[in-house]
């Protein structure tokens, strides 16, 4: 007993940062009606420069650094992370969010996501990508209750920030900013009669939460270290707080976040103790904050309000692809001449964007054709990539039977996630499956005892005698294998026109358009949302295979949740919702051929993950349609010019205004 | 007209509240087939209401029937595919679709049987348009077939709202509103089409139609029964002869000024 007490407090340093974050997501959703998934990684920046200054005196700006001589007292380094906090808070307001207050709920969660990889990656290339020391601002000691000795640093922690959490509440409370901010969450209107502009609020908002999550984190993170994966993924535990306290209330917020602090540390205790089955020890505290969001969201299901779920998801308008023969040869030999005419880590470096194209392409059928958001298609990818391990390695199945297989288990899955979608929409759902993505990652591919360390071997295919392997002798990238992936992506590619051109595209378009009207008209929209998750999940998961086979090994790092961010990126980036967009992403795709050539040419291969996540930032705020819709549409409006010879409009690109809509009740 | 196997819809002592309100209060109304029905009532009387009720989108008590069946337990698209169809005050068509995808989204089935066929069965070209063109024709619509749905005016928006709703086929019709956004002309024009529909376009019996509109001369002219709503209260059901004539339903509604088209 006295020994899970011990634990529970020192979760409350988790809990304290929790949170933190949890309320500055509320705000900044009171203020803006914006989930920020970026919350965790803003928090991050302030405490890394907080704990670079006293480590060697070093102030770490986003380029450049400054030398102040000698290290600051720990109060000089933590006001200067204060204020690196104040200006991010307003640089993600005025240059991030703002552009998109109006937009459609899928751009708003596309540039947070891209916020959150961006600073994530600013942070490993300034940072590090390993774990960095953080000094204490609190004194170590323990308290002792009862006769059982308590840390004390993390009760003080825990105090801090829920004292903090009280001002926040106090402010929306009692001044008339707070209830203009209040009242703006319901109607922006009533705020400009209050006199205040819902703008400023807003960008008074990003900044009390970033503040919020710098000092939480910078306090927090004394504990264990500094890392930039794990303190950007903070934010999935606190958007379980946030779903939990329904988004309205600060006093459940806190307590949530100590419970759920204190829950994670004491089942880390538990999965210590011999009776713990070994197949769960790792990662089962992430299962929790998943567990959570599931039941909220399903016990309290569309009675959650959110200003988001008003709005239907607009994306811009899709061009119904056709089977043409000159084109599809073309590519075709396109594409065997690009691999038959490269080698090494170039041909390789063209397999991989394939295989991103097809990962591109299940966030075309699910969000382009069917207008729902995933942040878990990496995590489908890899329990396919996963599964294929297990099967051949274990069972002997026979490629290709064994890809279609590990398709269809990834594809399952996706149906399972694909549950929640039958009441939630829009951002919510973006928040169950980032927790999805996590827990299987957490779970499953990080776990030992079901994932070794040293990798899952995947026998290589063989078809009719042919040797389909990656390898072999010096060649580490075998024609026969790229022109496998290939020919595989191909069939993908013609299974996605003939469904994306057929009655149940049109089914697809029709729900991501109006999803009452849909059902008014017969569509069983349940159904047609499963079928979309399923399918997406296929193309996913026959392209994690892919990635295992070109491996010749499965490792967890190939499909970690910020892969699956970074495809997500590059998928809005080339366009979302046409064929062509995925295969303009495949080309971008992470280890694809542009990552090669800036690896090999320039040199800037680590500066990848940076480019894509500034590079999504801009096509959510400025080109919705992505570098494919962009594309087509000057090829159109040249064409028009060029008939006409008249004075033709360009085409508007989609509208950024949705209509506010009465709530479904489908 | 509560014949318990009678065909077309019925409804006996539908009731929907929204939190305190009652916005529907033991509402009994029949449609047979091949009759049109108004139903009239001042702004917020519950009609929108009776309709979201009916096909299943909202929630409510009480028993609904089609053909003598119950149908209360159905989801929405159930509904639509047992032959209950309906418009929406505010359109609601697919915006980012053409006229005739409109049309065909409503007219084709979709579903795992459907991606088996779209995947390996054969395509024939122009699949389902003799549908969309007659749907189409009933409206008087050929024309915009092409046109994107959110490109059309909010009169034509509202047809082809009607045109989807009659895509593949439907037994009893619920219009709300269908002819705001018309002109006098047109909305003269479009309760002739109102009774072709119901007429069956000259080949027999069509469906039942329930017709909810502001435009007294449009549902005085062309319903055989007129219900009247106030405050989710059926306070009249006759023809509009007894209609014109009835002190409640002139003092609740005929009395008032009315709006000749209400958005
Ligand atoms: N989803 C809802 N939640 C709560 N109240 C509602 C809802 N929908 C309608 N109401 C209320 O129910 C009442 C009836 O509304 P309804 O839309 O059915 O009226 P109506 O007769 O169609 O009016 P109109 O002529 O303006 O279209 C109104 O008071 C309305 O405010
Ligand atoms: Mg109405």
């Amino acid at each position: 007993m006295q020994t899970y007490l011990q634990f529970a407090v020192l979760g409350l340093g988790l809990g304290a940062i929790y949170i933190g974050l949890g309320t500055g997501l509320l705000l900044v959703h009171r203020a803006t009606g914006i989930i920020n998934f970026a919350q965790g990684a803003m928090a991050m920046w302030g405490a890394y420069v907080f704990a670079q200054l006293r480590l060697d005196g070093t102030l770490m700006l986003p380029i450049g650094s400054i030398d102040l001589g000698r290290r600051p007292t720990v109060a000089v380094a933590a006001l200067i992370g204060l204020v690196t906090a104040v200006l991010l808070g307003l640089v993600a307001h005025y240059l991030v969010f703002r552009p998109v207050r109006n937009a459609p709920v899928l751009a708003q969660v596309v540039v947070s996501v891209a916020l959150m990889i961006t600073i994530q990656a600013l942070v490993v290339l300034r940072f590090g990508p390993n774990n960095i020391k953080v000094d204490s601002i609190l004194p170590e000691g323990s308290w002792s209750l009862a006769g059982i000795e308590l840390s004390s640093r993390e009760i003080l922690m825990t105090l801090i920030m829920a004292a903090l959490s009280a001002v926040v509440w106090a402010y929306m409370r009692f001044t008339r900013a707070g209830v203009a901010t209040r009242a703006a969450s319901e109607n922006e209107r009533a705020a400009v009669l209050m006199g205040f502009s819902p703008d400023r609020l807003a960008a008074v908002a990003q900044v009390i939460a970033s503040v919020l999550g710098t000092v939480a984190v910078t306090l927090g993170s004394a504990l264990t270290g500094l890392n930039p994966e794990n303190y950007t993924l903070l934010v999935v535990p606190a958007l379980a707080v946030l779903l939990v306290a329904r988004m309205e209330s600060i006093g459940i917020v806190v307590v949530a976040a100590i419970v759920l602090g204190a829950f994670q540390s004491i089942i880390g205790l538990l999965v210590t103790k011999p009776w713990w089955p070994v197949w769960a020890q790792s990662g089962f505290d992430q299962i929790i904050p998943f567990a959570v969001v599931m039941v909220i969201l399903f016990v309290l299901g569309r009675r959650l309000p959110s200003r988001g779920s008003l709005q239907t998801v607009r994306l811009p308008d899709v061009v119904i692809p056709r089977l043409r023969l000159v084109p599809a040869v073309v590519l075709a030999v396109v594409g065997v001449a690009a691999l038959a005419l490269t080698s090494g880590s170039y041909r390789f470096g063209i397999t991989t964007s394939i295989i991103v194209m097809l990962l591109a392409l299940s966030y075309v059928v699910l969000t382009g054709y069917l207008g729902q958001i995933s942040l878990a298609q990496g995590a489908f990818a890899g329990a396919a990539g996963f599964t294929l391990s297990k099967v051949t390695s274990n069972l002997g199945v026979p490629f290709p039977l064994s890809v279609i297989l590990c398709g269809l288990v990834a594809s399952a899955l996706g149906m399972l996630v694909a549950l929640p979608a039958f009441r939630i929409r829009g951002a919510q759902l973006a928040i169950v499956t980032i927790a999805a993505a996590l827990a299987i990652e957490r779970f499953v591919f990080n776990n030992y005892s079901l994932t070794p360390p040293e990798g899952n071997p995947i026998a290589a295919a063989t078809l009719f005698g042919i040797n389909l392997s990656v390898r072999e002798g010096r060649d580490l990238s075998r024609l026969s294998f790229s022109l496998m992936v290939l020919v595989i992506a191909a069939l993908l590619v013609w299974m996605f026109i003939r469904l994306a051109s057929g009655d149940t595209g049109r089914a697809f378009l029709a729900v991501r358009a109006n999803e009452r009207a849909a059902a008014s008209s017969g569509i069983n929209v349940r159904m047609t949302k499963l079928i979309g998750f399923g399918i997406s999940a296929f193309i996913a998961g026959i392209a994690g295979c892919l990635i295992g086979l070109s491996r010749g090994q499965l490792s967890a790092e190939s499909f970690t949740v910020f892969a699956g961010l970074q495809v997500l990126a590059v998928a809005y980036l080339g366009g979302i919702t046409s064929v062509g967009g995925a295969m303009v992403a495949g080309v971008l795709g992470p280890l694809g051929i542009v990552y090669v050539l800036l690896r090999g040419v320039f040199d800037l291969g680590a500066y990848y993950p940076l480019i894509s996540g500034l590079g999504l930032i801009l096509t959510a705020i400025l080109n919705p349609v992505g570098v494919a819709g962009a594309t087509r549409e000057q090829v159109a409006w040249v064409r028009r010019r060029l008939s006409r010879g008249g004075t033709a409009e360009p085409p508007p690109v989609a509208d950024a205004t949705p209509k506010p809509k009465e709530p479904s009740h489908v | 007209m509560s014949d318990p196997a009678g065909r077309g819809l019925e409804t006996r002592s539908l009731t929907v509240r929204y939190g305190g309100l009652v916005a529907n209060s033991e509402v009994s109304i029949s449609v047979r087939p091949g009759q049109v029905v108004g139903l009239i009532g001042p702004n917020g009387a519950g009609k929108t209401t009776f309709v979201d009720a009916v096909t299943g989108f909202t929630r409510c008590e009480g028993e609904i029937l089609l053909d003598g069946v119950r149908i209360d337990a159905l989801a929405p698209h159930l509904r639509r595919g047992s032959g209950l169809s309906r418009t929406w005050q505010s359109g609601e068509l697919f915006g980012n679709l053409s006229v005739a995808e409109n049309l065909l989204a409503a007219a084709r089935k979709s579903g795992w049987a459907t991606v088996v066929r779209d995947l390996f069965g054969r395509r024939r070209a122009g699949a389902g348009r003799d549908v969309v063109d007659s749907a189409l024709a009933v409206v008087g619509l050929e024309d915009v077939a092409d046109t994107l749905a959110r490109d059309l005016t909010l009169g034509q928006q509202k047809l082809v709202g009607v045109a989807r709703a009659l895509a593949g086929g439907c037994e009893v019709l619920l219009l709300d509103e269908p002819a705001a956004g018309l002109d006098s002309m047109e909305s003269q024009a479009f309760a002739a089409r109102v009774r072709s529909i119901a007429e069956g376009n000259g080949s027999g019996q069509g469906p039942g139609i329930l017709l909810i509109d502001h435009d007294m001369s449009l549902v005085l002219g062309v319903c055989d029964v007129v219900n009247v709503l106030e405050f989710g209260k059926l306070i009249f059901s006759g023809t509009p002869a007894e209609a014109r004539t009835d002190p409640t339903v002139v003092a609740a509604y005929l009395g008032a000024p009315v709006e000749a088209s209400h958005a």
